[in-house]
């Protein structure tokens, strides 16, 4: 039997009934080591809105109490993946948790007008292969104009909220003339109505920005760890 | 399907403008990713991680891969 795993957290010892997990099973906490793994019993688990949507209440569920590092949709393991996954990576994960503990993300869209990406010179005399790679590369951390910008925006937004921000990450995806950015912010749960309040004062200072804000939202953009044994080996993970 | 109205509690919350697709993009895009050999399977398509992150496919699109692979 397989396990449907939604997220972890460090101090939970037992889940509310009333909300069903995947394919509406029972949803039940798994002590590993010292950190509480929500779990369903299951083999399979279909693509399907009901689904994705339960493991979004569950995580949400988890989150009136405590903060969870949500694990993303589709995670099946078995008993002993799970414990080998916990036990090789305690130290990240004890990280992590203590990261994110007590804060909420909250995520900020914004578009404004960007000039147009042009090929560089060396995409232009690269071959097929070169520019496939370049293209990819471009898609995964953007041109160099969409770095700018995204260290701009950076700046701006660390200038405009920086006390109030714990962690951030930025995803910049341009297109012809509009360039979208999200930006997610870790933000101590206790100052979320401040941060609210600011991006308020930073929307209508800033109109051009077209800043949408929506949160609070269980740390999902924060989850992801650095495996301790890719950091033992030189690889970036 | 569940009700985020009731699934939100306090009343900070009650009043978040959550929308179904940032709901959806939160829970398919982000998350914790185990890394490793472990196969994920959803809707009868085997999705398995090789190597550590490197490559996410469709095992019958891996097979396919590698067949033609040995046929060239």
């Amino acid at each position: 039997m397989k396990l449907y795993a939604y997220c972890l957290c460090a101090d939970l010892d037992a889940f509310d009934k009333s909300v069903s997990g995947v394919s509406a099973a029972a949803v039940r906490v798994l002590k590993m080591e010292d950190i509480s793994v929500l779990v369903s019993d299951c083999e399979a688990v279909p693509v399907t809105q009901e689904n994705m949507l339960a493991h979004a209440a569950v995580v949400r569920a988890v989150f009136t109490r405590t903060t969870p590092v949500p694990f993303r949709f589709g995670t099946l393991a078995t008993e002993q993946q799970l414990y080998t996954f916990i036990t090789t990576n305690k130290r990240a994960l004890a990280n992590k948790l203590a990261h994110v503990r007590g804060c909420v993300e909250m995520d900020l869209k914004t578009t404004w007008q960007s000039s147009n990406p042009s090929p560089t010179k060396s995409d232009a005399v690269a071959g097929p292969g070169t520019a496939f790679l370049l293209e990819k590369r471009r898609e995964l951390v953007g041109d160099d104009q969409a770095l700018a910008e995204r260290a701009e925006l950076s700046t701006l937004l660390r200038t405009e909220l920086g006390s109030l921000i714990k962690d951030e990450k930025i995803g910049l995806g341009p297109s012809e003339k509009t360039a979208l950015a999200k930006v997610y912010h870790l933000v101590e749960s206790a100052r979320m109505k401040e941060y609210r309040a600011r991006v308020e004062e930073l929307r209508a200072q800033r109109p051009e920005l077209q800043l949408e804000v929506s949160g609070p939202w269980p740390p999902y953009s924060f989850a992801n760890i650095e495996l301790e044994f890719g950091s033992q080996f030189g690889v970036s993970c | 399907m569940p009700d985020f109205d009731q699934i939100l509690v306090g009343e900070e919350w009650e009043s978040t403008d959550v929308s179904l697709l940032e709901t959806l993009d939160h829970v398919l895009n982000r998350g914790m990713v185990i890394a490793g050999e472990i196969t994920i399977s959803v809707a009868d398509i085997d999705l398995i991680f090789v190597g550590l992150n490197i490559l996410v496919s469709s095992v019958e699109t891996a097979h396919d891969v590698l067949r033609k692979r040995e046929t060239e």
